[in-house]
Formats: structure tokens, C-alpha cells, sequence
């Protein structure tokens, strides 16, 4: 009995991998923009990363403050050394879980609505909070877009008094990224 | 009077000038920028695996110069190219290349060795680098 237990364990605790595919990418492509009365603002990072594991629709997001790209060099300066300083804290994460995975199924292919609640980590301040975006399934990859605000004042980024009309509190972003499944079980 | 009068508007000419030439000051010419330092792929991602933020405070927006052999090249549909330099693990030293410059070329063979020099914007799985060009 101990015996053929101990063998049921020992499958279930092999198997366990197969059943927990992760889907991985490190091309997400982070927007965001800022839409104030005298200037728009608008900066992009392609070098996102996100994984998603599909048995439990568990997700975590990251990129580097560094790396994004804004048109006009004194800008990027600004953002960097003013707003985020991003020497201090490099990088902006989330990590969430999609709260309704049973209208998601990752093994059909087709576009799901997906509701995913999580922390949201910005110049080193966590905050809840709720996003909502489309994971397409297809060619055995997941693609997934979402657009959401953050405003400037839940993560302690001070603008100051004479650039209110210039950066907006509200920072529109945009996600895009194609998952694919992860080669290795790490 | 007359005099103070185009003292001041020399002034307020200058600082616009000033103003409009910071304002649409260029970005860094990545092809003509010295590195700050030169180091090995392998070694880079060594030194972020062990501990980040001391890697971070040494390399973080620094320009640098990194060596190792190709792994692999990305093009993504947008043209964004991406060349993953190899350092014996599962990940390396992730180079996007710059959009603002012209490439000799945006084709790599794996295994080849290559220097890509470019700003190091910190430890995302690998160790990426944004704005590189490839030095010869």
C-alpha cells in the first residue's frame, strides 16, 4: 500500500512540469503617454519581459526604466533624473494573477477578455491594482495587450507646480507582447 | 534707456536661444560616443547574478563596450533587431540596437565574436543594453 503510494507521489511530483507551462517573452513592448494641456509626452520600451504560467494564470511583468526611449534627449534626462530616478530604482514591475481564468482557456486558440489584479510596483512604491487586457491564443504563443492609467501621485512622482500644464498626472499605458512557451522548466 | 532696453533684449535672446537649443539638444551620436569601459559578456552577467545592486551602482547608464559571441538575433516585425550575447547560462547580455543610427549591418551568425557598445540599463532576466552600435 505505502509502496504503490509512494509511486503515485513520485508520478504526480514528475508529471507536475508538464501540467505547469510557462509562457515567456522578453520583447514586450512597454508605451506610455502623457496628455497635458501644452505638451505631449510619449516614450517606449521593447524590452519588456513577462511570465505566465498557464496552470494557475499567474503573471509577472518587468522593465527597466532605463530603457525607455523618448523623442527629445532633455526629456529622457528629466524622466530619469526628476520623476523616476531611476538610478534608485531601475526598474517597474507587476505581478498579479488573471481573476477570470475560467473565461480564459489558454489551450484554445481565440481572444479572451481577461481581468488580472495584482501589485504594481513604480519608483519603488507598491500599489493594488486592477487591469484589464486581451490574450489572444494562436500559433501555440499568447499575445497580450492592455491599456490602463496611472496617475503620477500613487507612485510619489512629484511634478512640480510650472510643469502641470506640461506632464500630465494621468500616464496612459499600453502593453503588447507575444508569450511564448518557456523552452526550459526554470 | 535705449541703451538698457537692448541690454535686456540681448538677454532675453540669449536665454531663448539657450532655452530652444537645449530643448531640441540631440541625443548622444552613439557611433562617435567613447565607452566608458569594455568588460566581457560573460563576466557583465556574472557580476549582476551575484549581486545587482552593486553591479547596478558600477554599470547602470554607464556606456560600455561588451564582448562575447552570438547567441542569437532578433528582428521584430517593427525592425527593432536584438542581438542575445552568450554567457553560459540561460540568459545573457540582451543588446537592442539603436534606432536613431545606421548599421553596417543587422545580421549575425551565432557563435561569431562581436563587440556591441551601448547603455546599460540594468538586469531584466538578462542584462540589457538600449542605443548599440557595433564596434569594429
Amino acid at each position: 500500500m505505502q509502496k504503490r503510494f509512494l509511486l503515485f507521489a513520485a508520478l504526480i511530483a514528475f508529471s507536475a512540469p508538464a501540467f505547469s507551462q510557462k509562457f515567456f517573452t522578453r520583447d514586450a513592448k512597454v508605451k506610455f503617454f502623457s496628455d497635458a494641456s501644452m505638451e505631449k509626452i510619449e516614450a517606449v520600451s521593447k524590452s519588456g519581459t513577462a511570465v505566465l504560467d498557464a496552470a494557475s494564470g499567474a503573471m509577472e511583468w518587468k522593465v527597466l526604466i532605463k530603457g525607455f526611449l523618448f523623442e527629445k534627449a532633455l526629456m529622457q534626462e528629466h524622466f530619469n533624473e526628476n520623476y523616476m530616478e531611476s538610478s534608485k530604482y531601475p526598474d517597474a514591475t507587476f505581478k498579479g494573477s488573471i481573476t477570470n481564468f475560467s473565461d480564459v482557456n489558454l489551450n484554445k486558440d481565440g481572444a479572451y477578455q481577461a481581468k488580472v489584479k495584482g501589485k504594481m510596483k513604480i519608483h519603488g512604491v507598491e500599489k493594488d491594482m486592477e487591469v484589464s487586457g486581451t490574450i489572444t491564443v494562436g500559433d501555440g504563443a499568447l499575445k497580450i495587450s492592455s491599456e490602463f492609467t496611472v496617475k503620477c501621485t500613487d507612485f510619489n512622482i512629484k511634478i512640480e507646480a510650472a510643469k502641470v500644464a506640461n506632464i500630465s498626472n494621468d500616464i496612459k499605458i499600453t502593453v503588447d507582447a507575444t508569450l511564448n512557451p518557456m523552452k526550459k522548466g526554470n | 534707456m535705449k541703451r538698457i532696453i537692448y541690454l535686456l533684449l540681448a538677454v532675453a535672446f540669449a536665454g531663448g536661444a539657450i532655452g530652444y537649443y537645449l530643448w531640441n539638444k540631440p541625443h548622444v551620436d552613439m557611433q562617435s560616443a567613447k565607452a566608458d569601459l569594455a568588460i566581457d559578456a560573460a563576466a557583465l552577467f556574472n557580476e549582476y547574478s551575484a549581486d545587482e545592486t552593486a553591479a547596478n551602482a558600477k554599470y547602470l547608464d554607464k556606456m560600455i563596450a561588451v564582448s562575447g559571441k552570438v547567441k542569437e538575433t532578433t528582428k521584430a516585425e517593427d525592425g527593432t533587431v536584438k542581438v542575445s550575447l552568450n554567457t553560459g547560462s540561460d540568459f545573457g547580455v540582451l543588446c537592442e540596437l539603436d534606432p536613431l543610427s545606421k548599421h553596417p549591418r543587422t545580421e549575425f551568425t551565432e557563435g561569431e565574436t562581436v563587440t556591441f557598445k551601448g547603455n546599460c540599463t540594468g538586469l531584466n532576466f538578462d542584462v540589457q543594453l538600449t542605443r548599440c552600435v557595433e564596434v569594429k
